[in-house]
């Protein structure tokens, strides 16, 4: 009912690079009702209490995407989490700055390094030149055209799914999922003409990276489900060009691996990725694990009914050894 | 209740001692597993990656299998969970449906659908029940620390997978609190361990297991368990590489969750296969009676 509040502790992060020694936590407490989202919180710490917090925001409303931030550790946008879910899931409300960018003050990063990635994938129609697009006129796509966009355009650049990746996190050459699901954006409009470019080339530039954790799915707050449009990336990688890094020799090795037996055969996979001599820095540590799992060099027996498996890969147009 | 095992490839192979364990607990619960020699691989997440339609194919067939028996699955890896259970929502899509279908029909395999997949963990929880678990324990693991990892493809996407909160599950540590473990929350129990680049940068997959140990060790774990075998192999047989990755010493116990329970029923360290890991599960025993009550 209107005019019912609870108390709200909130836990919110402060730190100026060049001044502040290392981040600190500062506590506030408010009476808000349960609707009320994060990011209306935070502006009432600014306004009524504390006017040196510093936060990114401007519509309020889910569309612009400003105001992503990691709340109760979660990435997602301030404006459309409310407090009342998260104080009865965590009893308060943890607010940090998105991760995998530097620290501008308090909850203000610098996007610059996810702006980058997204510049790299070259996010624009490239039109073939001998077939401009008519000027004046309207180009018109098929429903199933439009249809395998899938969810991608409704991405606002809010950069969730970027805080949110250990990828990122770990190897700055990741482009990120959201400057994957942009590429998948322009590799499947037909209207543009480097689709084949760019998928030979998004195969040396980080596409196998990716760890599959659909962390970037479960953060996009307009389920543009990154992890998924990456995988379609990898399928369409694969088939423009072959499997020619590791990423795509392991992916198409273990689809090879399976149809010789039904079931795993582990160290054929290992040659079938590396080569016979890329495996030779594998071999010490297998070895160890060899001593304790000597099954790592068992050729596993095949499942029964192993020619059903090989029928459905043949109906299903798995093309032969590349 | 009587129920298709789907052990997946690790667990018959280099991870036997998933196996060992599962059936030992299944058995003293009262679960009947019921093999089948015709199950594939899941794929793994990989076949997927190299053709959608075949890796919804062959997961259609091995949940025709189960069917076929008037069984539901079980499975013991939270990959093989993820993947079968994709499967199922693919084959809702008319168009990948009629593929499928146009595959396996020829072949005499019929996909309903309705075979129920669940993991182990969710099996012992839902099924089994607690309170029943909580009076067989025989050795309770009192006194042990134990950091749940449960493994990106248990948890998410989790409008697919349709089980647990993705960022705050907590079956697994009702499930250690019955046995009589204290359960540790760190955030990395929901994170990734790093596994699917194993093969394409070892750095990376070293570092992000790496990280997710020394987070459960800062929260005060004295071991991990997880029910994914492919989790194990990041956490276990990776580990020391993991250690020089992170730049710090590592010697973390981790336990497929069977074994665990296992031990709580009051199995014999033998039974549960726990000398077949690459770190010592010793600390964590030395810490419990070796007799079961």
């Amino acid at each position: 009912m209107a005019g019912s509040t609870i108390s709200v502790p909130l836990e919110v992060h402060r730190f100026r690079p060049g001044i502040d020694a290392s981040p600190t936590y500062q506590s506030y407490r408010l009476d808000l009702a349960p609707h009320t989202p994060v990011l209306t919180a935070l502006l009432r710490i600014r306004d009524e209490t504390d006017p040196t917090l510093s936060l990114r925001y401007s519509c309020r409303s889910a569309i612009c995407g400003s105001c992503s931030m990691r709340i109760n550790a979660k990435s997602r946008l301030a404006c459309e989490t409310p407090v009342g879910p998260e104080i009865e899931r965590h009893g308060k409300i943890v607010v940090e700055p998105m991760g995998n960018q530097p620290i501008v003050k308090d909850l203000v990063v610098d996007q610059a390094p996810f702006w980058r990635q997204y510049d790299r994938i070259e996010p624009h129609l490239k039109v073939d030149p001998r077939h401009p697009m008519p000027v004046g006129q309207p180009t018109s796509m098929t429903p199933a055209e439009v249809e395998r966009f899938r969810d991608t355009p409704r991405c606002i650049a809010c950069a969730a799914c970027y805080s949110a990746c250990p990828a990122v996190a770990d190897d700055p050459a990741f482009p990120g999922p959201m400057a994957l699901a942009k590429l998948y954006r322009f590799v499947v409009d037909p209207r543009d003409a480097a689709r084949q470019d760019r998928l030979v080339r998004i195969q040396t530039e980080g596409l196998w990276l990716c760890l599959r954790c659909h962390l970037c799915t479960e953060a996009c707050p307009k389920d543009v489900r990154p992890s998924e449009r990456i995988r379609d990336l990898k399928e369409m990688a694969i088939a423009v060009q072959g499997p020619t890094e590791h990423g795509s020799r392991h992916v198409i090795g273990f689809e090879r691996n399976i149809r010789e037996g039904g079931t795993l055969n582990e160290m054929k996979l290992v040659r079938q990725t590396y080569g016979l001599f890329g495996m030779l820095p594998q071999l010490p540590h297998g070895l160890k694990i060899w001593r304790k799992k000597p099954e790592v060099a068992h050729r596993p027996p095949p499942i029964e009914g192993k020619e059903e498996l090989e029928k459905i890969y043949a109906a299903l147009g798995t093309e032969e050894p590349r | 209740m009587k129920i298709a095992y789907y052990p997946g490839c690790v667990a018959k192979e280099s991870g036997r001692e998933l196996d060992l364990s599962t059936r030992w607990v299944c058995r003293a619960l009262g679960v009947e597993l019921v093999d089948f020699a015709k199950f594939s691989c899941c794929g793994s997440g990989f076949i997927d990656e190299a053709n959608e339609t075949l890796n919804v194919a062959i997961n259609a067939r091995n949940i025709a299998i189960a069917e076929a028996a008037g069984l539901d699955l079980m499975t013991v890896c939270s990959t093989c969970q993820g993947m079968l259970t994709l499967a199922k929502l693919r084959m809702n899509d008319a168009t990948v449906r009629a593929k499928v279908e146009g595959a396996l029909r020829p072949l005499g395999i019929t996909y309903r659908g309705t075979a129920k997949v669940s993991h182990l963990l969710r099996v012992l929880v839902e099924d089994v029940g607690l309170a029943a678990i909580k009076s067989k324990v025989r050795r309770p693991l009192s006194g042990v620390k134990v950091g749940a990892f449960y493994g990106c493809h248990l948890l998410r996407p989790a409008d697919e997978m349709q089980w647990e909160s993705p960022e705050e599950p907590h079956s697994f540590e009702d499930l250690l609190t019955v046995l009589g473990a204290e359960p540790v929350f760190y955030r990395g129990r929901v994170m990734c361990c790093g596994f699917p680049v194993q093969f394409v940068k070892q750095e990376t997959a070293g570092r992000v297991a790496g990280r997710q140990i020394l987070d459960a060790k800062a929260h005060g774990a004295d071991a991990m368990a997880t029910p994914c075998p492919l989790c194990h192999i990041s956490l276990d047989a990776y580990q020391k590489p993991a250690s020089k990755l992170v730049n710090h010493p590592l010697d973390m116990p981790v336990f497929h969750l069977p074994q665990l329970v296992g031990l709580a029923l009051g199995a014999a360290p033998e039974e549960l296969g726990l000398s077949r890991h690459l770190v010592s599960t010793e600390p964590v025993l030395a810490k419990l009676p070796a007799a079961p009550r």
